[in-house]
């Protein structure tokens, strides 16, 4: 005999179950069950992984929900009277799992898709009736289990007789016939316990005396045995309780037997239930036969019932086609060649014809017209709205996407494979990213929503798993710690996986103390910091909760809200419960809509500059572009000035100066640390250049030791080498080194002439432990017959093993590189606007701060906050007077400062210009706090001057300080009288009685940093210059003039802390400074790390010692060899015989806003 | 409450159903039908660890309810006869038997 489980929570069921899919899956299936069900908590989480697990175990996958039901006689949206497991009907046509979704749909409709929500998830009991019927055939599809956790059963504890029967009674009432069974469940508590034989007894006298039928389930959240110690932790998470509390509620599970227990002990169970109920074998039969019968209904077929892999598009007449798809796309792509390749002609023409026809066959094949055309759709609607985009991904492979506008690179020029994208073996929905401005995404969403309908688009949703930091959070509450120990000990956990905790243990430096504490064991709190790192380790990797994908849309037809359940996100659009694993089994069409804030920098930073040079000729002559076909100016500059991004050509030589300078800070991808060695080292001439850089950059290359060979061939430094001459024009553009899955699809096809479909599929299985053993057959082989020596077979056999799983899609890179040259031509021809985008929408890795000092860098002046100038977002500005006179400047924003409103910020700007406080008091309404910061900012400073008063700012912000002592914090005009819109000046400012010593430059900059969280007046590290000096450190603009391997001292306040993958496996940890000179790049490797130990990842100000390396003719770095931290002067090496004061003022001190300074979180 | 619990050696049956056990020197047999149930144990303030694949046992154990009579050749004057209700426990992992409790006529009594 097989037993069948029917109430089973998968992982999916966030902080409740524990086991994942195909664990539960092959469990049951090696038991020998045919059919398992997954009954998620609240949705279809897990539906579709179990329905993969299922196929691969080779059993029928049974699908249902959990779900909460509210109290028909209690609070409508509020109260709730139990949950139900409602299990959906197959081999229907789809039509329970139609059903399923839908009430699914239903339970979350009321929802806010926020967390803590005050209206839970769940359904009424009418929803529940109505739609367990087909609505079209009104046969039952849905079976309502009515189990311990039901009204039904919870009302059975006590010894109340009548109670269960009544509300048993009402539920037979609300519920089409045939669709209702009582699920009898015995976890084999103590005699009278919810979950217990007894109970389970009660339950199944019930359905006997209401002739329902009776199921018997395990009500299963775990596996094995082992996994109920994990979902006790979930069960502390989830109420956000200690295990303590819990147990003392009780509310934790009463024990550990919920677990996907045999067919042998749910047959014993079975026994028990019966013998205790006093029935006798025939009785037992029943039971499980009616599970048997009621699993028998459920099994899905995921083809028929589900739809499993069958692609759907929204239908033709939604994009507007009339005529057969395919003929669309042949049109549509005919008229796109005279605009990409006008006056095409001879070979060219040829090679573009043939290419144009060997894709649009494939995709004919594949019957893929409408995905085109649907992206070619949406595409265009993005671009009407006037918002820039850009095709990323695979997608820039192929030639049609170029023809339709989908993607702006030339396939042909930069020598892409369409196979990488598409082939006639590869039947699943490509996918095309594309990138948008990401302060449009929401709108372009909206758009989406609004052109296709709301029943054909929904948002895709992600999983979000533990990751070290929370679950160590997470299992530290669950023991009742201390909330600030246990943070102490997340903020050392960087970036490993959390079930490698006690591995990391012995192996991490920054976590050697907290190691040590655990090794002691001697003290009480050790049992619990042991407990801990196991806690942590059973949490690693299961989800939490799911969100919005940051970029995912989901398109169908009219049908799709019947195949995927949805459910409010944050954002008030409708999200889908599947994530980006469940788009392809599901047949559903992902369209990646990327936010990136690099396009929203670029396309501020070319309307800053029509703001500021209104005319073409004006633009011209600030940008330094050249004269043009007619003289006045490039093509790509209209006549009021606009800059067309896309059109400016890729060759501009100042461009390539500045990215070789290795200044990229705020370059698009080549910002980085790491980025800006490699760009010094490769010294970039032209765009391919670029998508090489970009496409070494990657932790594939990185590690296999892919980047010196290159070098070294690029500079002649070593001869390029090819295995076989036919490789060659392959390998070329890389100096021999294979860098692109393009090669090595090419490198495929060479050796062997198969073809480069087949070269895809064989790519893909590079890696692979199965399959890549045939095509080294098939490769060793067929290279042999091409006449190949077994020397160069094995060479190329080794390449392509080595590096085929890690090259990069050279039509990503090249998709990439497209923003990166435009961003870098914005900053060297128009850096003020260019920089004043990259403050406005801070795109980079870089705290802000960071780009203060690179303005002072590139001589550009900052502005400060001013009342009347300042306004809603950072503005390039031309200096008035001064010693910066007639410069361009960008004028500090009034968003983002701490503690004003956004109402307020707006009150502001409409007001704006103020001839005094009580006038801007007055008409902006501003509370007394946000008065005092604006002027501890500086904010009034002109203002100020102009009334004529003889205070300084520390005057101005104690009587300021005093205003709001009297009065609180009430907004309004309750100033002096007799002010109001008398043009007298202002009065209030004039007679600030003077007395206080001005602010210090500390003050200010302090002031700053904690309410903007960037230092202007001054850097933040200049008030340590004295004591630096005393150190010997040496200051960035320094390090380039020095000798490679010289010994120093740096310092700085840390901007970016990286640990990329590296060669061999072995950490390296790249920190890099800034010390108001410019930026320190610093690599700790091992022994460092051990050197520095918790000052790794703890500590904003650092000194750190190391020694020169150089990086290329501009670029030079720091090999660490130790690091102090150098808020804690009793510490740094000074030399012995000095004693140093150590209350050096900082404007760090008091300051916690870590991350935006830093990039550091706390 | 397991720590502070006695030893006992108990023979059960091929079901796992306890039929006789020694405690305190005495030999007792099972006079009626056993009741048997899992607990929860307060297994984060009683294990040191807890790692991924401990098995069974963790977070509870077996408890058996059992009524026992004294064996006649081992009962001292003070107890023979009448039959005593007692609560043991048994670790799912190690498969060790501990008496938990010990019912009298009026109310149970922790061992």
């Amino acid at each position: 005999m097989s037993f069948s489980h029917l109430h089973v929570s998968t992982a999916f069921s966030a902080h409740y179950g524990v086991a994942w899919p195909d664990e539960l899956a092959q469990v049951a299936a090696a038991d020998g069950a045919t059919a398992l069900a997954c009954t998620d908590r609240d949705g279809l989480y897990g539906t579709i992984k179990h329905l993969k697990a299922c196929m691969e175990a080779g059993i029928d996958p049974i699908v249902g929900v959990d779900l909460a039901v509210f109290d028909d006689d209690g609070d409508h949206r509020t109260q709730l009277a139990g949950r139900v497991v409602v299990l959906a009907r197959g081999h229907n046509n789809g039509a329970g799992y139609r059903a399923l979704c839908r009430l699914v749909s239903d339970a979350h409709a009321r929802t806010s898709g926020k967390a803590g929500g005050a209206v839970p998830v769940a359904v009424t009991r009418a929803e529940l009736a109505s739609r367990t019927l087909d609505p079209k055939t009104l046969k039952p599809v849905l079976t309502v289990l009515i189990g311990p956790d039901s009204d039904v059963g919870r009302a059975m504890s006590g010894r109340r007789y009548l109670r269960p029967r009544t509300l048993f009674k009402s539920w037979l009432d609300a519920m089409p016939p045939r669709t209702l069974v009582a699920e009898v469940v015995s976890q084999l508590t103590a005699p009278g316990a919810p979950l217990s034989t007894a109970h389970a007894v009660r339950m199944l006298k019930l359905a006997e005396e209401h002739h329902v039928p009776a199921v018997l389930t395990n009500a299963v959240r775990y596996c094995a045995e082992d996994g109920a110690a994990t979902a006790d932790v979930l069960d502390s998470a989830r109420t956000l309780k200690s295990l303590s509390e819990l147990a003392a509620e009780p509310l934790l599970q009463p024990n550990g037997q919920a677990w996907l227990k045999s067919s042998a002990q749910m047959l014993q169970l079975g026994k028990e239930i019966i013998r205790a109920a006093g029935y006798g074998a025939a009785d037992l039969k029943q039971l499980m036969s009616q599970t048997e019968a009621l699993a028998d209904f459920c099994r899905i077929d995921p083809v028929t019932d589900m739809g499993w892999k069958q692609p759907v598009v929204p239908e033709a007449s939604v994009i507007g086609i009339s005529q057969d798809p395919h003929d669309e796309l042949v049109q549509r792509c005919e008229a796109g060649i005279s605009r990409r390749f006008p006056g095409i002609s001879g070979s060219a023409h040829k090679d573009m014809r043939s290419r144009l026809e060997h894709e649009l066959g494939i995709i004919r094949n594949l019957g893929f017209s409408s995905y085109f055309l649907t992206v070619a759709e949406v595409s265009r609607m993005i671009m009407d709205m006037g918002v820039r985009a850009a095709a990323r991904g695979s997608g820039a492979s192929s030639l049609v996407n170029y023809l339709i506008d989908v993607s702006q690179v030339d396939p042909l020029q930069h020598d892409l494979i369409f196979e990488r994208f598409l082939s006639r073996d590869r039947a699943t929905l490509p996918d095309i990213d594309i990138d948008v401005e990401s302060a449009e995404r929401h709108n372009v969403y909206r758009r989406i929503f609004d052109r296709f309908g709301s029943e054909r688009v929904t948002l895709m949703s992600m999983q979000n798993g533990y990751r070290a930091r929370g679950a160590v959070r997470d299992a530290g509450m669950a023991l009742g710690m201390d909330d600030d120990d246990v943070g102490e000990i997340a903020k050392q956990l960087w970036r490993f996986s959390a079930r490698k905790f006690r591995e990391a243990l012995v192996e991490k430096p920054e976590l050697r103390e907290f190691a040590g504490r655990v090794e002691q064991r001697d003290f009480a709190e050790n049992q619990q910091l042991d407990l801990l790192v196991d806690l942590t380790e059973r949490l690693d990797r299961l989800p939490r909760h799911i969100s919005m994908h940051p970029c995912g849309v989901i398109l169908g037809d009219a049908t799709l809200l019947d195949r995927t359940p949805v459910q409010p996100s944050g954002l008030g659009l409708p999200m889908s419960q599947f994530d980006k694993h469940d788009m392809d089994p599901m047949g559903m069409l992902k369209l990646d809509v990327l936010g990136v804030r690099m396009q929203s920098a670029m396309a501020f930073a070319v309307r800053e500059v029509i703001r500021i040079h209104p005319s073409k000729a004006e633009v011209v002559a600030a940008g330094a572009h050249p004269a043009g076909p007619d003289g006045t100016g490039p093509d790509y500059i209209a006549e009021n000035g606009h800059i067309d991004l896309n059109a400016v050509p890729l060759d501009d030589e100042p461009t390539y100066e500045l990215i070789r300078s290795t200044h990229t800070l705020g370059c698009f991808q080549i910002e980085s640390p790491g980025q800006r060695e490699l760009i010094g080292k490769l010294a970039p001439r032209e765009f391919n250049d670029l998508i090489i850089d970009i496409s070494l950059f990657r932790p594939g290359p990185m590690k296999s030791d892919m980047v010196r060979p290159f070098l070294e061939h690029r500079h002649g430094f070593a001869p390029e080498v090819y295995p076989h001459p036919d490789l060659k024009p392959v390998l070329q553009e890389t100096h021999g080194v294979t860098v692109f899955h393009e090669q090595i699809l090419k490198t495929f096809h060479v050796m062997t002439g198969c073809g480069l479909a087949r070269a895809d599929e064989f790519r893909r299985a590079l890696g692979n432990e199965v399959h890549e053993l045939k095509v080294e057959e098939f490769f060793r082989k067929e290279a042999r017959v091409k006449g190949c020596t077994p020397e160069v077979v094995d060479k190329v056999w080794g390449t392509l093993q080595a590096f085929g799983s890690f090259g990069f899609c050279k039509a990503h890179g090249a998709a990439f590189a497209v923003p990166t040259y435009q961003s870098a031509w914005l900053k060297t021809h128009h850096p003020e606007a260019f920089l004043a985008g990259l403050w406005e929408h801070d795109p980079g890795m870089y705290p802000k701060r960071l780009l203060v000092a690179e303005a002072r860098r590139l001589g550009i002046p900052i502005l400060p906050l001013d009342i009347n100038r300042s306004q809603a977002e950072y503005r390039v500005e031309r200096v008035a007077d001064g010693p910066d006179a007639g410069k361009l400047g960008i004028r500090l924003s009034l968003n983002g400062i701490y503690g004003l409103s956004g109402t307020e910020l707006k009150r502001i700007v409409a007001g704006q210009p103020y001839d005094s406080l009580a006038d801007l008091r007055a008409r902006s309404r501003l509370s007394k706090p946000s008065i005092k910061r604006l002027a501890q900012l500086g904010a009034f400073d002109s203002l100020h001057r102009e009334s004529g008063g003889a205070a300084n700012r520390a005057d101005l912000v104690q009587h300021l300080q005093q205003l709001q002592a009297a009065g609180g914090t009430r907004k309004g005009i309750d100033i002096m009288d007799g002010q109001l819109s008398l043009p007298l000046g202002d009065v209030e400012l004039r007679n600030v009685k003077p007395g206080l010593p001005a602010p210090t430059l500390v003050e200010n900059v302090r002031a700053e940093l904690d309410l903007m969280a960037i230092d202007v007046s001054g850097h933040l590290m200049d008030s340590h210059r004295p004591m630096l000096d005393r150190l010997g450190v040496t200051t960035a603009d320094k390090l380039l003039s020095l000798r490679n391997g010289t010994e120093v001292l740096v310092a700085g306040v840390r901007i970016a802390t990286q640990t990329p993958p590296m060669r061999g496996g072995r950490r390296v940890v790249f920190i890099s400074i800034d010390d108001g000179t410019g930026c320190v790049d610093s690599v700790f490797f091992h022994e460092a790390q051990e050197q520095a130990g918790l000052l790794l990842f703890g500590t904003r100000l650092l000194l750190i010692r190391g020694t020169t390396r150089r990086t290329g003719p501009r670029g030079i770095s720091l090999s660490a060899s130790m690091a102090w931290d150098l808020s804690r002067v009793e510490s740094l090496p000074f030399a012995a015989d000095r004693v140093e004061s150590t209350d050096v003022p900082h404007p760090l001190d008091g300051i916690s806003r870590s991350l935006a300074i830093t990039g550091m979180g706390g | 409450m397991g720590m502070f619990s006695e030893s006992v050696d108990v023979v059960c049956n091929p079901a796992g159903q306890p039929l006789n056990l020694q405690w305190a020197g005495r030999h007792y047999t099972v006079c009626a039908e056993p009741v048997r149930w899992y607990e929860r144990r307060q297994w984060w303030a009683e294990e040191r660890r807890a790692p991924l694949g401990s098995g069974p046992g963790l977070v509870d154990h077996e408890i058996w309810r059992v009524q026992v009579q004294a064996d006649p050749r081992s009962a001292g004057p003070r107890d023979a006869g009448e039959p005593l209700t007692l609560d043991l426990s048994r670790h799912v992992g190690s498969g060790r038997w501990r008496l938990l409790r010990i019912h009298d006529a009026l109310r149970p009594q922790t061992a």
